[in-house]
């Protein structure tokens, strides 16, 4: 894992990711980007920008670009953004910055609740969501401690636009509307976010893949870098036909 | 305690003489079925004179067990056993398709209305060979097969499956166990890993082809590790497998078990060629007490008398029997005999069953 939050790092401490900044809605939004093809946006976690073997094998296949959401990381506190529409209209505008017309968007934790978000602002932009183990129904777990300043900045924004303990009714209103197909992915392992949330989707969501993610926790990018990087590709790649293998089975053709 | 009568299916005719894969050269077709045949008689018998369970193992290219998807055995059995409980010991889920595993499960478990035992072995070295797995993969496969069963059988929404050696985009399957959560799960526990693994994943634990004195240990093993992971196996968490001939007197038991070993003949084993057997093993097949468990398997000659001290035979009258099970109860712990029917098949198999039935389960119940 190479952390971009610490100081300036050369490219090859990012795997092969060029670290660069958009203007968007009045926040300089810094971005890491590799690859071509299709865009895949990819939201982090409560914990902040981080560049995993996961993101790398994506960006094999695609045009990744991680956001570090304003608030996060190096970026100054962020005391703006009051709800998670505010800070998905802030990440559409960095995607409008960026040119891209219509995308894929991934979320890891809290970030897939923002990535949630998004596709319902802006369902015509956003071609599919892919959940990571992502923070929508409440586990009931306490958030991760404020050790550091970063962290303690990063909670602050955190506990102002999650909300409160209970589930939200409006987002799960939303997310019965939703017509983006969405990939929800839980490692079998992962104490903080159970698979059994998966359930939850299913009903919420119409049309959702739950993919469980064996022998991972809920770090599923540093646990399980290929399983997790070519399940989002092949979501990715055919939202719709996801279920039909395609790959070639002969083995000596 | 209590008892299972196995159902070995072994194919009683003539083999040609060979290390396993063992051809069918020599084969009779009329002997394969009445192999099934007098296997559900034993088992109807069984049933009626009180055997708690009745079991199938799965071997392959094998005669000594012809039951390579004891699935299909089990399904007959449905219609001919009719109270004890059903238990594939096991389905060697490495080597299978999981979620077919889950699914053949369900089904038998609704067909009995919730009687059946599911074992999840990893099968004998040589079946890795039956369905072209690599042996070291083994442990990792099994692990994560035995996850994606119990999620297959509990998970009431289709999801699919990203393993490392599995991978499924949707699982639902039908129909569900009837038990809740699922068929108690038993696995086979020789070595020091298995035991930790069945400790730590809270499963039942079998010792097959092993000996008093190993089991004994093993199950030692099992138990310490269980209550580090913070539970107390019960004797019913353990199975021991023998084989068992019971006569009206220690004489007439002792007179018959001799002279069906004077007419065994070769070709009943796993013995693998010896370069096949070194490449399965240089492949990590076997765990930490690997050179001591391949002497045991391969030591099969000796005595009766050895057998019965070693703990690999129950044989007597039904007060001696029950003395030599009283031994095993104490020593391993074991709660469940899963018992091979002897010798051979034929009346004196379906008497001794009979006899068990009557006068060693009711006295082995309070032990």
């Amino acid at each position: 894992m190479a952390s971009v939050a610490e100081a300036d790092r050369p490219a090859e401490a990012l795997l092969g990711f060029r670290e660069n900044v958009v203007e968007a809605d009045g926040f300089r939004i810094r971005y890491l980007e590799a690859g071509a093809g299709d865009a895949v946006v990819m939201l982090h976690s409560a914990i902040g920008l981080y560049v995993t073997e996961a993101h790398r094998l994506l960006s094999a296949k695609h045009r990744v670009i991680l956001f570090e959401v304003p608030g996060f990381g190096r970026s100054p506190a962020n005391e703006r953004s009051q709800t998670m529409p505010d800070l998905a209209r802030t990440m559409l505008a960095a995607t409008d910055a960026l040119g891209l017309k219509r995308f894929n968007v991934t979320g890891h934790s809290f970030g897939g609740r923002l990535a949630l978000w998004m596709a319902i602002e802006r369902p015509d932009a956003v071609a599919s969501v892919s959940l990571i183990a992502a923070a929508v129904i409440p586990s009931g777990r306490p958030p991760p401690p404020a050790t550091d300043p970063v962290m303690a900045k990063q909670m602050a924004l955190l506990r102002r636009v999650m909300g409160g303990p209970g589930r939200d009714p409006v987002l799960e209103a939303e997310m019965k509307k939703l017509d983006v197909p969405v990939l929800a992915l839980f490692g079998t392992n992962d104490e903080i976010i159970p698979p059994s949330h998966g359930r939850e989707y299913r009903k919420l969501l119409k049309h959702c893949n739950v993919v469980m993610i064996y022998d991972a926790g809920h770090a599923l990018d540093r646990d399980r870098p290929e399983a997790l990087a070519s399940v989002i590709a092949d979501f990715v790649e055919k939202p719709d036909g996801f279920l039909v293998n395609r790959k070639d089975g002969a083995i000596n053709p | 305690m209590k008892a299972a009568l196995f159902a070995t299916c072994s194919y009683p005719g003539e083999v040609a003489p060979s290390n396993w894969p063992i051809p069918v050269t020599v084969y009779s077709a009329e002997t394969a079925e009445r192999t099934f045949a007098t296997a559900l008689e034993q088992c109807r018998l069984a049933d009626e004179v009180g055997f708690d369970w009745i079991s199938a193992a799965e071997h392959h290219y094998a005669p000594f067990c012809i039951t390579p998807n004891p699935m299909v055995f089990a399904g007959a059995l449905t219609q001919v056993v009719k109270r004890a409980k059903i238990a594939l010991l096991g389905a060697d889920i490495p080597i299978q398709n999981p979620v077919r595993v889950a699914e053949e499960f369900a089904m038998l478990d609704t067909m009995t209305g919730g009687r059946i035992v599911a074992g999840m072995l990893r099968g004998t070295p040589n079946e890795y060979i039956t369905y072209n797995v690599n042996p070291s993969e083994s442990r990792a496969r099994f692990a994560e097969a035995l996850t994606l069963i119990r999620m297959a059988w509990s998970e009431p929404e289709p999801f699919g499956w990203q393993g490392r050696y599995y991978e499924y985009r949707a699982i639902s399957i039908w129909p569900r166990p009837v038990q809740d959560p699922h068929p108690p799960i038993y696995m086979s526990g020789s070595s020091p890993e298995s035991g930790e693994f069945a400790a730590k994943n809270r499963v039942g634990l079998g010792f097959a082809v092993t000996t008093l004195p190993l089991a004994t240990k093993a199950s030692k093993h099992y138990r310490d590790h269980a209550h580090l992971a913070g539970w107390d196996p019960t004797p019913d968490d353990i199975i021991y497998r023998m084989n068992f001939y019971v006569a009206d007197s220690d004489e007439q038991a002792m007179a018959d078990m001799l002279e069906f070993t004077a007419h065994m003949g070769p070709g009943r084993t796993l013995q693998l060629e010896r370069q096949t057997e070194s490449a399965i093993a240089g492949a990590g097949y076997y765990g930490r007490d690997a050179e001591q468990r391949m002497r045991t398997t391969s030591a099969r000659a000796g005595d009766i008398q050895a057998h019965i001290d070693n703990g690999t035979l129950l044989v007597g009258s039904p007060k001696s029997v029950i003395e030599q099970i009283r031994r095993i109860r104490e020593e391993v712990g074991a709660g469940i005999l899963d018992l091979i029917p002897g010798p051979a098949n034929g009346e004196r198999a379906l008497a001794s069953i009979a006899r068990f039935g009557a006068e060693v389960l009711p006295a082995i119940r309070a032990m």
